[in-house]
């Protein structure tokens, strides 16, 4: 018998092995996984990035992104809610995590994730959205736009960067709030949306002020007014929705971070704390700064509030599109 | 033009400097690798090597990233010249008469000519981008949806040109690329469709896993299994280079190639892939030999070629001038602009000069290092005719999967490889070709989105396509073309016939 | 069989398939000035079809099925089981586990070679694309249990 003692030893410290690890292992231990849902090159993307780097620092463990792309950011969304929820994989989401479990509602489809599958961190930064229209065109102010929008239902038409894609979703809200009847042309992205408004091929675009800035310096673009609750740092002349009178269009394209719900609370306040480290560190705002994105930091309940009142916005705004083809 | 001239001495000053250089050479490096590598595109590429550019300036990004974008369409041809596997979806055309070059020992001549045309065209097009730049920019942009949709169609008449066996089997194929480009969410109202559950399907099918499938992947399964594995070619060194008629038959080809490959790529989408498919149609319709393509014509690898690398600067058109993405890597190129405190936009021109002027001065200086780096490439890159096939295709296996996977992160994505290789297995096996399969799937999304944006414009009037100018032109140009064909074709079967009476009298006559 | 018949048939088939799917999937047809989700697919559907039937109908060739030469079909699928297996094991097992893995079975077992050779090569490919790529280029592929 005892020439079988060491065997089973050591059979019993490989089972042990992995058990041990995770027993004993302080958070972090390896590496992090931060999904980006959209390509290299997005929003998402370009906020995930800078975000990495400052936390790999701030944690000392290394910090990667992966971009986990398609079906409008609903695939790496669902691969985060449905992955282990022990800090080591994390998401970096845009405001249409709340449009696609709606979308999916509406089509009766199994949703493939649902908002309450994710513990918030942080909100990194929140950026309204601004209306625009070419220079060549007689609206100069936001009032005019909507006069007419009114006087010729359907006839205005504005690009977006697809069907419940954020840019539509803030044209939405703005022409239920003003009771207006838009002409809606989707298009695969923001940059096609901006094309077609360059191109003269439409009237309108609700967009990013990032994007928008450099064509509206050159003179291209109109801006008439934001839908921010305060007017943008970089247009002080432009008013926002809210100040005329509209306080239903608001809308932000905000990026946060968030992981899989049930994740261990010492491990999410880890990197809750280590997130407020990251946004200060020097190299992360330089970053955001050539970015044109202003931070906009928020956590716990903080953010919790602002998640649930952007969510509530969007779902009624989900609900009062509906099925496009059948209204028709 | 003395301007130019002066703006871009300023430019050769930048990029000649030697940190610009060696990221240009880097870059070009970099690119040709990814290029090289079955399912490794340049999306992907310049993708992956973004965040890597965050640490360096502006200048040194941008020269770098697209380095890595036309050095990846002189690699692309390799692998497709010497294994038929497109290396990226631009070089699905050089597959078919580029491989049959190699195959009748001609692949280091292919190689060569591919590498020539592309500096010819990366060159010239560069030309056509410093000079033109500006208004090329605003008339790409009238290039609204109806414009596009006539485009497009023009693009499916490509389709007749393309095959060399049945007609009707080709369009078949056609049919089914664009049924297959169906799948996915509809973009105009947010239906799913054929996507039974994957929310991975909700883009649809992407091009590179679907050409590399049916062509790389069917390639190995037809391949590794012969009793006869492929004989071992060990190429001679006075092969390597092309003969005089190969010269002289490719000449033609490369200017047009490079003037079409420009025009296209300007315009906004995937205009890359969809420019050497023009290419190839247009030198079959044009040759005298029509019967030659795809057994190696020197024609149908030269245009196709040349088309892709001068479509890539044409892509920076729209992209400096009026900072709007023509495509999904001039769009990574712009955000990393943007990531370097650049914002790109109308006025880039006027205050950045050193970086337009650097960037353009950099493309000569690119495009020079990659014939010098792509030529005695040649030399090296034959011998892999000369890797077993047992072990070479493990090793393509392997570099496929992973290009594909790493673009999305997608186990779905090498499915969708390996169906296409099943499916392209079978469908050579019943005679059918497969490049129009992957022309349909590029096309299909485009052209159901434009027709439907178009009619969203004009309110379901379909008088918009003939209003507007230019899709006006386009389409009549288009229509123009069938009759012509089908008269051509309805004379040639009567001369046929007329034959066919005199032989019958003079047999009788006998 | 001749192939031509039998394929025809096949893309009638595939394209009924589609109809009958973009039926059952209630995607709406749209009308002509607003065409619908199922309006494309129906058109090209339709063109499938037709497409088929002349397939069928024109044939001149006198291939059949059985001689299009399919001897290589089990090589075929045992590379494609490989190829599945990868698919299958990539997020699981990790990458470098599941490739060196494939590799073996490819070159050992389906190539018949040597077996050492077969380890070194499988060993040195799916390290060095994994540091190509993971560890150079920052790419993260997926690692398996026990980290690697």
């Amino acid at each position: 018998m005892n020439h079988r003692r060491p065997i089973a030893l050591v059979a019993a410290l490989v089972l042990a092995l992995p058990f041990g690890a995770v027993a004993q292992e302080a958070y972090p231990s390896r590496p992090i996984t931060v999904v980006a849902p959209f390509p290299p090159g997005g929003v998402a993307d370009l906020t995930a990035r800078p975000v990495a780097a400052a936390l790999e620092k701030v944690l000392k463990n290394p910090v990667g992104v992966v971009n986990k792309t398609g079906a409008a950011g609903a695939v790496g969304m669902q691969f985060v809610a449905t992955s282990k929820p022990d800090g080591y994989t994390l998401l970096l989401a845009l405001s249409s995590i709340s449009i696609i479990p709606e979308a999916d509602k509406i089509f009766d489809r199994k949703p493939a994730f649902t908002v309450d599958q994710f513990a918030p961190i942080a909100l990194i930064s929140a950026d309204p959205t601004i209306l625009v229209v070419p220079a060549d065109k007689p609206w100069k102010t936001a009032k005019d736009f909507i006069e007419d929008a009114r006087k010729r239902p359907g006839q205005i038409s504005y690009s977006s960067s697809g069907i419940y894609g954020t840019l539509h979703m803030a044209m939405e809200l703005l022409s239920d709030g003003a009771g207006i009847k838009l002409r809606h042309i989707p298009t695969p992205g923001a940059g096609p949306a901006l094309t077609a408004i360059l191109g003269g091929h439409v009237d309108a675009l609700a967009s990013g002020p990032a994007v928008v800035l450099p064509h509206i310096k050159s003179g291209k673009l109109r801006p008439l007014a934001g839908w921010g609750d305060k007017r943008v740092a970089a247009l002080p002349d432009v008013p926002t929705f809210k100040e005329l009178g509209y306080p239903d269009a608001e809308f932000y394209i905000w990026a946060g971070l968030f992981a899989p719900r049930g994740t261990p609370e010492p491990v999410l306040a880890r990197l809750r704390e280590a997130t407020r480290a990251a946004v200060g560190e020097p190299e992360f705002k330089a970053a955001m700064d050539k970015l044109q994105t202003p931070i906009a930091f928020k956590q716990g309940d903080e953010f919790q509030r602002f998640f649930d009142a952007d969510a509530k916005r969007l779902a009624a705004g989900v609900r009062k599109v509906g099925r496009v083809e059948e209204k028709k | 033009m003395l301007e130019t001239l002066g703006n871009l001495g300023l430019g050769f000053s930048v990029a000649l400097s030697p940190s610009i250089l060696i990221y240009a050479f880097v870059g070009c490096l970099v690119g040709t690798l990814v290029g090289v590598l079955p399912g490794v595109g340049p999306l992907a590429g310049i993708s992956l090597l973004l965040p890597a550019t965050f640490g360096l300036d502006a200048t040194r990004a941008i020269v770098m990233l697209a380095g890595i974008y036309y050095g990846a369409m002189y690699g692309g041809s390799t692998t497709s010249i010497l294994m038929r596997i497109p290396g990226e979806a631009a070089s699905v055309m050089t597959c078919i008469d580029g491989y049959a070059m190699a195959r009748n020992g001609r692949g280091g001549a292919a190689l060569a000519l591919a590498a020539v045309g592309s500096y010819v065209a990366g060159t010239a097009s560069v030309v056509g981008l410093m000079l033109l730049a500006p208004p090329l920019a605003e008339f790409a942009l009238r290039f609204g949806p109806p414009e596009y949709l006539a485009l497009l169609l023009f693009g499916l008449l490509v389709l007749a040109y393309m095959s060399s066996g049945s007609m009707v089997k080709s369009l078949a194929m056609a049919a089914l690329g664009l049924l297959l480009g169906m799948v996915g969410i509809d973009q105009m109202s947010g239906y799913f469709r054929f996507a039974y559950g994957f929310v991975e399907l909700g883009d649809g099918l992407g091009v590179v896993p679907v050409a590399v499938g049916l062509f790389g992947v069917a390639e190995i399964l037809a391949t590794a299994g012969k009793a006869t594995p492929p004989n071992v070619i060990k190429p001679r060194l006075r092969q390597l280079l092309p003969s005089q008629t190969e010269w002289r038959e490719s000449a033609a080809p490369i200017a047009r190639g490079t003037v079409l490959g420009f025009l296209i790529g300007i315009l906004p989408g995937s205009a890359h892939i969809i420019s050497s498919f023009v290419s190839y149609a247009l030198e079959k319709r044009l040759s005298r030999h029509p019967e030659r393509f795809g057994q190696g014509a020197v024609a149908g690898l030269a245009g196709p070629e040349s088309a892709n690398n001068s479509a890539t600067s044409g892509a920076f058109v729209p992209m400096l001038a009026l900072g709007v993405p023509s495509g999904p890597i001039p769009a990574v190129m712009l955000a990393a602009m943007m990531v370097h405190g650049v914002s790109p936009g109308p006025l880039l021109i006027q205050q950045q000069p050193q970086l337009f002027w650097g960037f353009i001065a950099s493309m000569y200086v690119g495009n020079l290092v990659l014939l010098i780096l792509n030529l005695p490439l040649v030399g090296l890159f034959v011998n892999i005719l000369r890797v077993p096939y047992p072990y070479l295709y493990p090793a393509i296996l392997v570099f496929s999967i992973l290009g594909v996977y790493a673009v999305n992160g997608s186990v779905v994505d090498v499915w969708i490889m390996l169906v296409m290789g099943l499916l392209g297995w079978v469908l050579r096996k019943l005679d059918f070709e497969t490049a129009p399969i992957v022309l349909g799937v590029v096309l299909a999304p485009m052209i159901e989105l434009s027709l439907r944006q178009s009619l969203a414009m004009s309110d379901g009037r379909y008088a918009i396509f003939v209003q507007r100018p230019i899709s006006a032109v386009l389409l009549v140009l288009g229509v123009g073309l069938v009759l012509l064909n089908v008269y051509s074709s309805v004379r040639r079967s009567l001369d046929w016939r007329a034959r066919l009476t005199l032989t019958e009298k003079g047999e009788e006559a006998r | 069989m001749r192939i031509d018949r039998a394929s025809g048939v096949a893309l009638v088939l595939l394209a009924a398939a589609v109809l009958e799917e973009s039926w059952r999937l209630r995607l709406p047809l749209g009308t002509l000035a607003t065409p619908g989700p199922a309006y494309m697919p129906a058109v090209l559907a339709a063109g499938l079809l037709a497409a088929g039937v002349l397939v069928a109908a024109l044939s001149r060739s006198t291939a059949t099925l059985g001689g299009a030469g399919w001897s290589e079909w089990r090589h075929s699928a045992a590379i494609l089981a490989t190829c599945a297996f990868v698919a299958l094991a990539l997020e699981r097992l990790g990458y470098r586990l599941t490739i060196a893995l494939a590799c073996v079975v490819l070159l050992a077992a389906v190539e018949r070679k040597p077996v050492l050779p077969a380890l070194l090569f499988a060993a040195g490919l799916a390290g060095g694309t994994y540091y190509l790529f993971d560890t150079v280029l920052r790419v993260q592929l997926p690692r398996g249990p026990f980290g690697f």
